[in-house]
């Protein structure tokens, strides 16, 4: 009888824990499936550029500080508690926003690197892009929106592909 | 935020006006006040009875001439109870010739007053916004004699990293210049009874890093050397030679919730008295510190974090017996510190930061004697330290 009750309170708190563990990877997939890509954007200038995983990082790292071409590199970001740089830093450079905070707060600290300017919206970005030589940004990718009408004219949408492993 | 900026706006305006549109220039910040309630003995300031003696703030500038040509600079105030007296300093002051920009290589040189790279945090190791904790481990002698020593000076540096496969390596070699040490530093670095000098020399240090997967994995070896000389007046004619030698070993996995870090410190002194001109002490001693730090990111803005420290002033001698021994009406419990640690940091946004952690310390090295004059020290204390800063 002891035995019984014992068994069952168990498969009830089994039961109580695959609840729970349903409701979490339920919860935890929800930003999953409205998914929104991410775009790297760049100034007009920088229209001929290959950006491939390892320029982006050195990039955004703040490793390098000119392009190719001599033009110096001008790096902008949203908020590091905004979704899309949290996005944009796992899925294009393979790397967590707080080692990226981190790597820019020692190069602002010790005087042998400048931190990426902060801006606070998409709009405001995109604009900075637009205007500043050798700038580059992201943001997010609106395919229905690319798609209706032209690219605005005076800045470019480098789209990356995908590494093969993802 | 906006008057330090738009008083560098005015400084870069003067300065560059010339060419104003192709100088890039940012100006950063920080200011921490920290707060030190302690049971049985004192750490920075009198804090068994609750310490404000503790602060932090900077402010620095970085002018980018062209785009392998960078300038940048930045004065601090720091206050730490005996250990550090709130007077203004110049921090860093450097000049940076980039030789080699790619993405798969740079390289580059430095000169002018630079930071010395020594472990993690050795660099940054004012900016609480940078720090793991308000204090820092024991390898980094936050309130201890080698601060000093390894914290920043005048010197050439070069800098390289290149990439190789999915390995950033880096490398940081400098060459300090000979060096006074600060009047409110000699006296927690040597306790005479006659006025002396002290000063740094033959002083240099690497380190080598590499930096795998984007930064999951960071492991890093720092070697710093240098030499302390002191000096009395010639009719007392006692002169010292303090060799000391630090290796660090670091290693962190940095994960999506949380970090594990990990430091090793092997410091070698070898130390010469000469008398008159007659050898009158040498001995040797090895110290060793270590610790492992687990932080945990409970959400964007809150990391949870927890560690075990600890510290040796004789590797040989970890209990301090033989030390007593040798030298009687010494306690033995000042030659070791064990430092458990638990501390929480919140971070509402890009600017703020408020951090609380609590410590549970036995033994007494990490103690400065002045603060608390033997033999009063108790071998097991503990302490709460909160901080709040701001950085832009």
């Amino acid at each position: 009888m002891k035995f019984t009750v014992h068994t069952t309170s168990m498969l009830q708190r089994l039961r109580y824990l695959a609840v729970a563990l349903l409701l979490l990877v339920s919860s935890a997939a929800s930003p999953q499936n409205n998914s929104f890509a991410v775009d790297v954007i760049v100034s007009p200038s920088l229209a001929e550029i290959t950006l491939d995983r390892s320029l982006l990082r050195a990039v955004f790292t703040m490793r390098v500080r000119e392009w190719p071409d001599g033009t110096p590199v001008r790096v902008f970001v949203l908020p590091d508690d905004n979704p899309l740089s949290d996005r944009f830093y796992r899925e294009r450079l393979g790397m967590y926003s707080y080692v990226l905070r981190r790597a820019w707060d020692r190069m602002v600290f010790t005087g042998t690197g400048f931190a990426p300017t902060v801006v606070r919206s998409e709009s405001e970005m995109i604009e900075l892009v637009r205007s500043t030589p050798g700038a580059i940004g992201f943001v997010r990718k609106r395919e229905t929106s690319s798609r209706a009408r032209p690219m605005p004219p005076r800045w470019q949408i480098v789209l990356l592909a995908a590494p093969a492993h993802e | 935020m906006s008057n330090p900026l738009r008083i560098a706006a005015v400084f870069a305006a003067i300065c560059f006006s010339g060419s104003a549109a192709a100088i890039d220039y940012q100006v950063h910040g920080y200011a921490a006040q920290g707060f030190v309630l302690s049971r049985h003995n004192d750490f920075f300031g009198d804090s068994t009875d609750g310490s404000f003696d503790y602060y932090e703030a900077g402010i620095n500038a970085a002018v980018q001439v062209q785009p392998n040509l960078t300038f940048a600079a930045q004065a601090a105030i720091r206050d730490a109870g005996i250990s550090d007296d709130g007077s203004l300093r110049l921090d860093y002051a450097v000049a940076d010739y980039r030789l080699v920009s790619e993405a798969s290589i740079q390289a580059g040189l430095r000169a002018g007053k630079v930071k010395n790279a020594l472990g993690f945090y050795n660099e940054t190791r004012d900016v609480v916004f940078t720090r793991p904790s308000i204090l820092l481990p024991s390898v980094y002698s936050d309130n201890q004699n080698q601060r000093s020593l390894i914290f920043t000076s005048p010197g050439a540096q070069v800098y390289g990293g290149a990439v190789i496969g999915v390995h950033e390596l880096s490398f940081t070699g400098t060459l300090n210049a000979e060096r006074d040490v600060r009047k409110s530093d000699e006296r927690l670095l040597v306790s005479l009874t006659v006025p002396f000098d002290l000063r740094i020399g033959d002083s240099w240090n690497v380190q080598i890093m590499d930096s795998i997967d984007g930064g999951k994995w960071q492991l890093a070896y720092s070697r710093f050397s240098g030499q302390f000389r002191l000096s009395t007046a010639p009719e007392i004619d006692l002169v010292g030679r303090f060799d000391v030698d630090l290796n660090v070993f670091s290693a962190r996995y940095n994960a999506e919730r949380f970090t594990v870090t990990a430091e090793y410190v092997l410091v070698d002194n070898d130390n010469r008295l000469t008398f008159m001109g007659a050898p009158f002490l040498h001995q040797r001693v090895a110290a060793d510190s270590g610790y492992l730090q687990a932080e945990y990111r409970v959400r964007s803005d809150w990391t949870l974090m927890a560690r075990m420290d600890g510290f040796y002033s004789d590797r040989h001698d970890r209990s301090g017996h033989d030390f007593a021994a040798a030298n009687p009406g010494v306690d033995r419990r000042s030659r070791f510190s064990h430092d458990f640690t638990v501390g929480v940091n919140w971070r509402p946004g890009e600017h703020w930061g408020f951090w609380a952690e609590h410590h549970w310390i036995n033994g007494t090295a990490t103690l400065q004697p002045l603060e608390n004059p033997p033999p009063v020290r108790d071998q097991r204390w503990s302490m709460l330290m909160l901080m709040a800063g701001y950085k832009f």
